[in-house]
């Protein structure tokens, strides 16, 4: 009963300068919508960083040696019984939910040389056909095709190592690295593909070749130095890789396998989405606190104006408590119903970006960095977590704002206020 | 009576109600502090890349044999087989006011061998004192000193002598395809250990002196790939490319001379990007900021709607009421530029001279080939600055519109009469 007439009286406060009301609600509308489309955005174009990285890289989820990632040599490549129980647990029934495609491969870094000279080279073996569902280099082709499951001596190569080893379609090269024996091998290979990423640091390095050639040529008995997934969303990562690191809790113990998930695995990726984020936050915290001064603004001038209805009510029994919860119902239902409207129409705005994506290549080309394709369509992204995190953060902003007025209200000076007529 | 009192009674009219004065006036200041600040951390960040793109290991203008470029192959060099007169070529690209430091390169492919370890290297000749003066990366080592000419010592970078597990004073085999198209290899010292950051570059490079290299890999001494050259402002690259191509008389030579700019247009693209972002911060921000002032303005109004019915009823025009609503805002917009400043300013200088580390909030990141170190580094951008200074007073101005016409079209007999 109490709490009805405070609500009614917030209520008929706010109707009473409907204009100013809708002034700050606007702000406040404009503020929860940006917040919506802005997170989207940058959600959506972090997410599509992250698949783009992790399947260049070794996926969301990689197993590997721990001494792999340091030495990327060949003696740290991962135990068969590691690889079939890490297999295992990616088919498992609660991993094999999220997992869209899975990896295994040997990478070492090696010499490749031709009659133009010799270039340090990143060689990664792979199932081609595994491979060709995980990365998304195959379609990065520029010249020939991707390798096949049949393929012998073949390499997909980088079109920036082509021309620096003077290279064509169909030249043979030698690739040199240190074998499973320690000594330094030597194998030929003929360039059937040759792809372009747009990364530096993969086109000048990468060199794609079958991993029975690697057998032959390293002698490592189809053993890899990596297992990987991708997943469907970029959020499960840690799940899984808890759930990977239980099932594979004696090697882990052992020291003959670590579980990474791609922040560990990729840091300069995982540097690049916190340092987006971080421009995110500081521009919607600018943007807020503009907006919170508009409603301290609101919410007080409404109290100073009424200081001779609020002295009424409080000579006519009214706790001070009870005047400023008024004013705080009265910032804070301000401040909750302009706000939500505002994520209504934020999502409402974003919707049609879901299915297609907003292209901002008018703004900039593909562009790289860590280790990143860029591309310049971005599909937004709107998790549950997010969509709460915000209406979470609009309340706080609207009780926050309406502190000072409540208090102000709630401290009012009854006798001094009711002397005046005003 | 003065000729026209409505400035001064615009102005006047900010005292009436210091609270809300200042209230809206934070606002505003804080749109001016995060357009400021966020224009100003966008140009730090940009001028860190190009930088670190342009002076960390690579210089801002790169001198090549037309071909080299972009196979890289060793057979290319400067001047083509016969190769050209080094010191002289140094000394005129020396002589440009624009020059501060140019030194020649040589590179090649090859293996690096401690006998337990062998990794992939990327051979890198260099004049040590030259390059010190033109790069960064070698000027704090983080162990041992430069190689000496002569002396088959080689240079490391940290991520390589982890990989190889060497240190200072161990040796290495350096193999490599010669020029003659032999296997070049031979006995080397580490004599030290650089860090780039890098982790790429780290983990291939090794640095020779450039006689040494050239000497492994059968290369006379008048034949080098590059001539790497600074300047003083990145930004004068082009210009000094342009004037080093007429005095090497590089069309003709068939040398070419490319900036920074040339070599890594995506980096300039970026910079284009993040230089368009400006405007659209700039909009946002204000924006949200102009409702704050239009309800300030509105109510300011509408509590003087008897004090504007005087004034028309003693004469004042519409359009000075207007004029007078419109000082008010242009006086609110000038204190909030006052308190924006006061607090922007020194903060600016404090990040522009000492930038605080983020380092507690993300790793490094490469963007484009160019490593960028985490920082609240800014930097300073006057043409950004008075960009925000008009558009808060613009804000104020537009926001304060609606307002002014409300109160010009007051009805003076009603609101007289009816209170």
């Amino acid at each position: 009963m109490r709490t009805r007439v405070l609500v009614l009286l917030a209520m008929r406060n706010l109707r009473r300068h409907v204009r100013r009301t809708v002034l700050t609600a606007s702000a406040m509308t404009v503020g929860g919508a940006l917040l919506v489309f802005t997170f989207s955005i940058g959600d959506g174009s972090h997410e599509q960083w992250i698949d783009s990285g992790v399947r260049l890289a070794e996926g969301h989820v990689t197993i590997e040696r721990p001494g792999f990632r340091v030495s990327r040599r060949i003696e740290d490549r991962l135990p068969a019984e590691v690889r079939r129980a890490a297999e295992k647990a990616f088919a498992s029934p609660e991993v094999a939910l999220r997992v869209v495609a899975t990896t295994a491969k040997l990478a070492v870094t090696g010499l490749a040389s031709s009659a133009a000279g010799s270039r340090p080279a990143q060689i990664v073996a792979v199932d081609p056909a595994a491979e060709a569902a995980f990365s998304p280099i195959d379609d990065r082709l520029v010249e020939g095709r991707y390798l096949e499951p049949d393929d012998r001596l073949a390499a997909y190569v980088g079109v920036e190592l082509v021309d620096r080893l003077d290279l064509r379609l169909g030249s043979r090269f030698v690739v040199q690295a240190q074998d499973a024996e320690r000594e330094i091998a030597g194998q030929l290979l003929r360039v059937v593909g040759i792809f372009r990423t747009g990364v530096p640091e993969v086109d000048q390095l990468l060199v794609h070749i079958p991993l029975a050639t690697a057998d032959e040529w390293l002698g490592s008995s189809g053993d890899v130095t990596n297992v990987g997934v991708v997943l469907d969303d970029s959020a499960a990562t840690a799940g899984v890789a808890a759930r990977v690191e239980r099932a594979l809790a004696g090697p882990v113990a052992g020291g003959e396998a670590r579980v990474m998930g791609w922040r560990e695995a990729n840091p300069a990726l995982a540097a690049a989405v916190a340092i987006d984020d971080f421009g995110n936050y500081l521009v919607q915290g600018f943007i807020f606190t503009i907006i919170a001064f508009g409603i301290v603004n609101t919410v007080l001038m409404s109290v100073l104006h009424r200081r001779r209805e609020f002295a009424v009510l409080r000579a006519l029994g009214l706790t001070p408590g009870q005047t400023g919860t008024i004013v705080l119902i009265e910032g804070l239902t301000l401040t909750a119903v302009s706000g939500f409207i505002g994520v209504g129409l934020g999502l409402a705005f974003t919707w049609g970006f879901f299915a297609d994506g907003l292209d901002i290549s008018g703004l900039m080309d593909e562009m790289t960095f860590s280790g990143v394709v860029v591309e310049p369509v971005i599909f937004p992204l709107l998790r549950t977590r997010r969509l709460v995190q915000v209406l979470l953060f609009i309340l706080f902003v609207g009780a926050a704002a309406s502190v000072y007025p409540a208090l102000r209200a709630a401290r009012l000076d009854v006798t001094e206020a009711m002397k005046f007529d005003r | 009576m003065r000729e026209r009192p409505w400035p001064r009674i615009g102005w006047r009219n900010i005292g009436r109600n210091p609270r809300r004065t200042v209230l809206t006036a934070l606002g505003l200041a804080v749109g001016f502090f995060a357009v400021v600040f966020m224009i100003g951390w966008m140009r730090g960040i940009m001028a860190e890349l190009v930088e670190n793109a342009t002076s960390l290991v690579s210089g801002q203008i790169e001198i090549h044999d037309a071909e080299y470029r972009p196979d890289r192959s060793m057979f290319d060099t400067l001047g083509g087989r016969e190769g050209i007169d080094v010191e002289a070529m140094l000394a005129a690209i020396d002589a440009d006011e624009g020059v501060t430091a140019a030194a020649p390169r040589v590179y090649a492919g090859g293996l690096v061998s401690s006998g337990e370890a062998t990794s992939a290297g990327m051979f890198l000749g260099v004049d040590p004192e030259r390059e010190v003066a033109l790069t960064r990366f070698l000027d704090e080592l983080v162990d041992g000193r430069l190689p000496e000419p002569g002396a088959f010592e080689v240079l490391i970078g940290e991520e390589m002598a982890r990989q190889l597990a060497a240190g200072v004073g161990d040796e290495l085999v350096l193999v490599g395809s010669a020029a003659d198209g032999s296997m070049a290899n031979d006995l080397y010292t580490v004599a030290g250990v650089f860090r780039t950051g890098l982790v790429e570059f780290d983990a291939r490079t090794a640095v020779l002196p450039i006689g040494d290299l050239q000497d492994l890999i059968y290369l006379d001494r008048d034949r080098i790939h590059e001539i790497a050259v600074a300047t003083a402002d990145p930004a004068e690259a082009d210009a000094v490319a342009a004037r080093l191509a007429e005095a090497l008389d590089a069309g003709s030579r068939e040398i070419e001379v490319a900036s920074w700019t040339v070599l890594n247009p995506v980096l300039v693209d970026y910079v284009g990007l993040a230089e368009s972002m400006y405007w659209v911060f700039i909009i946002i921000i204000f924006a949200i900021a102009s409702f704050g002032i239009a309800n300030t303005m509105l109510m300011a109004t509408f509590e003087r709607r008897r004090e504007f019915a005087v004034m028309l009823a003693l004469g004042a025009t519409p359009r000075a009421i207007v004029g007078t609503v419109l000082s008010e805002a242009a006086a609110v917009g000038l204190l909030s530029l006052a308190i924006g400043s006061a607090v922007t300013f020194p903060l600016m200088v404090w990040w522009a001279t000492a930038p605080p580390s983020l380092e507690w909030l993300f790793g490094s990141v490469t963007l484009q080939g160019a490593l960028l170190e985490p920082s609240l580094r800014v930097g300073y951008d006057p043409a950004g600055w008075t960009w925000s200074a008009i558009g808060l007073v613009l804000t104020a101005l537009v926001a304060a519109l609606y307002p002014a016409a409300k109160a010009a079209r007051v009805p003076p007999a009603d609101t007289l009469s009816g209170l």
